[in-house]
């Protein structure tokens, strides 16, 4: 029984490795009697579960969802800092610190692409806009209130709704309204090499049993996957699996792939929270206009530069 | 604000155009698609001879609405003098116009009839005609009150409207010879801000008109393709939400009356209205009716007594297109903004210069 329990979590969930050692430590909590119900959660193992289905026959994940990580300020393990400028944003502004949600803890840079990394950190916060590609070249993306891309939109500090049709799953996010169709089939409509670069990829998908696995490419070259610089090319390359792990969790992993800058494929996982306020809906956070100031401020009038 | 969009086919025409050139050329290739005009005609067959359609439905039972559809319409939204109390074209005015529509594609519904194009929209490497539109045998698009007018403002409103004109973002638009005030971003609409291209409710424009439904249980999701914004329509009879949540495209409810989806929409922003109406009384109300396969009827209603003087009604047929809606990357390469206020500055300066010279001379 404990190696189909264990089989579950290496086909279901991201977590292998804390869920192989935990599962295996006598020390693994349980509740009175271990009855189902009774058992305390263990963080990293989920008990084998078999989610809803929509009227089509397919796991159902639908619902608003958000990741609980500090990913965004840095996919790696990390302390917390004081954030830009503490003397008037004191608390406010800092960041918290938070351990990664890359599996291993390293990722695999190529010596060149990791300088570029930390050039990167270095002018996250280097703005100069230009009306050509150059505006791309320096400063956080998420500064700048762009689409965050993939996999970043999905551990922002923001919920995200999913909506799911036959041939469609629909991923809009509350950061910047950003928008990604996910399609179910390939067609003359939606053919499965990319039409032409986009900021938050061109994805397909298809159910392996009960995970949705997301094959997406046609990135362009310009997100980044976190505040510390990490980056990608237009070769990237990313496959997501999300599967229903609790009524309220989907556990999320993401393959991600990018010859230019890697030397190999590296993973990220964590647990998605299905938001369960009553009513709870996204609401605006269009940011364009609290960073606008910032952006074409050079261009204004009377503008000190 | 008055909503830009609506005020003035020039205003448009300008944002319209700075768009095209500037603002999404990695999508631009993506929107040309080859039109065929045996499409039309394919498209014109089927709305007349598909007598044996049945309505689809979603696999969880609502009547389906789900594909790409355009908005794009000839037919002006206000009736022409010229047609009085007609409602309806005959087969052959429609088909005149429908051709003319495809000829001078582009031109704008809201002031400016098919006959007169107001630019080429092939110049801007754009396909001359949008697939999918289909002949409309309405003479406009406001079907109510029945002499196809919008109705007359409320004084207070045609008050903030002048107002709104003269002092509101862009003013100078309406008069082509003045110059463009772009002091910050703020003086700047808020389409060249990719803040928001408006709606509720769903017009016709001079192209990207394009939309995508998708049905969860539960939930419509109208996609616009116009910096993909969207539309999350709840259908569970969850209350709207509070007064002070205010959202650029209003908040919508949505539920099933037979076979056509009914959206009510409140919580709109003052800035980002219809037609610069109160925020705090505008009620907007949607009908979507799938006709056949390639045509939504889909109409709606807007009552502000406090903009207009009466409640008012528009059919805005939603025909299928091919998809998919590419994504509109808009903030991300806004260089209307950069050029817009680098060119302000670039002609104070022009300005300065000249000044100086003149003093200089005297």
């Amino acid at each position: 029984m404990k190696a189909i329990v264990l089989g579950f979590f290496l086909v279901a969930c991201a977590a292998i490795v804390q869920a192989q050692t935990s599962a295996q430590q006598p020390g693994a909590r349980t509740g009175p009697g271990g009855a189902t119900g009774a058992k305390i959660p263990t963080p990293g193992e989920f008990p084998p579960y078999k989610g809803p289905r929509t009227a089509d026959g397919k796991p159902d994940l639908n619902g608003i969802w958000q990741a609980f990580v500090t990913a965004d300020i840095d996919i790696q393990d990390h302390d917390a800092q004081a954030g830009p400028h503490p003397d008037i944003m004191g608390a406010y502004g800092a960041w918290p610190g938070g351990q990664g949600i890359v599996e291993g803890g390293e990722i695999p840079y190529k010596p060149e692409a990791l300088a570029q990394k930390k050039a990167n950190a270095e002018k996250r916060m280097v703005v100069n806009i230009t009306s050509d590609d150059r505006r791309h070249d320096t400063g956080d993306p998420e500064l700048k209130c762009y689409r965050p891309g993939i996999p970043r939109a999905n551990y922002m500090p923001l919920p995200f709704q999913i909506i799911q049709s036959t041939d469609n799953v629909m991923v809009a996010y509350e950061f910047a309204h950003a928008l990604r169709t996910i399609y179910m089939k390939v067609d003359k409509e939606t053919p499965q090499d990319p039409p032409a670069d986009s900021w938050m990829g061109w994805s397909h998908g298809h159910w392996e049993g009960d995970t949705l696995v997301v094959d997406s490419s046609g990135f362009a070259p310009w997100t980044w996957f976190d505040r510390a610089g990490d980056y990608h090319s237009d070769a990237l390359h990313v496959v997501e699996r999300y599967t229903l792990a609790s009524p309220y969790h989907i556990m999320y992993e993401a393959t991600i792939e990018d010859p230019n800058v890697f030397t190999r494929p590296w993973k990220v996982s964590f647990p998605l929270y299905r938001r369960m306020e009553k009513n709870i809906q996204l609401v605006d956070f269009d940011c364009v206009e609290y960073v606008e100031k910032m952006l074409y401020g050079p261009y204004y009038k009377n503008s000190s530069k | 604000m008055v909503n830009r969009f609506w005020v003035s086919s020039k205003v448009l025409t300008v944002v319209i155009t700075m768009a095209a050139i500037l603002c999404v050329p990695a999508i631009v290739s993506a929107q040309t698609r080859s039109a065929a005009p045996a499409k039309a005609d394919k498209n014109a067959a089927a709305n007349t001879t598909n007598k044996a359609w049945v309505l689809p439905h979603t696999p969880d039972g609502q009547p389906d609405l789900q594909g790409y559809w355009t908005s794009l319409s000839f037919t002006p939204m206000e009736r022409p003098a010229k047609y009085g109390n007609r409602e309806f074209l005959t087969e052959e005015e429609a088909a005149q116009i429908h051709k003319e529509g495809i000829q001078h594609s582009y031109e704008f519904t809201f002031n400016d009839l098919p006959e007169t194009p107001v630019y080429d929209a092939t110049v801007y490497a754009l396909s001359a005609w949008q697939e999918g539109v289909a002949p409309n045998r309405r003479t406009s698009l406001v079907v109510d009150p029945p002499d196809g007018k919008i109705p007359a403002l409320t004084p207070e409103a045609a008050k903030a409207r002048d107002a709104a004109r003269k002092h509101g973002p862009n003013q100078d638009y309406a008069d082509p010879n003045a110059p463009v005030k772009a002091d910050v971003a703020e003086d700047l609409n808020l389409g060249e801000r990719c803040i928001s291209f408006g709606g509720p409710p769903i017009l016709p424009g001079a192209y990207n008109s394009n939309f995508k439904i998708v049905q969860g249980p539960g939930y419509v999701m109208v996609e616009y393709e116009w910096n993909n914004e969207i539309r999350i329509i709840p259908l569970d009879g969850r209350p709207a939400l509070s007064q002070s949540i205010h959202r650029w495209h209003g908040d919508s409810r949505g539920h099933w009356e037979g076979n056509t989806l009914i959206v009510e929409t409140s919580n709109f922003r003052p800035a980002a209205t219809f037609q610069g109406a109160n925020a705090k009384t505008l009620k907007m109300t949607e009908y979507f009716t799938r006709t056949d396969q390639n045509t939504i009827e889909y109409k709606f209603t807007v009552d502000d007594p406090s903009t207009w003087t009466r409640p008012w009604t528009a059919i805005v047929p939603l025909s299928h297109m091919e998809g998919p809606i590419p994504e509109y990357d808009c903030t991300e390469n806004n260089n209307d903004a950069v050029n817009i206020l680098a060119g302000a500055r670039v002609a104070e300066k022009a300005a300065a210069e000249k000044a100086k010279n003149i003093s200089q001379k005297q």
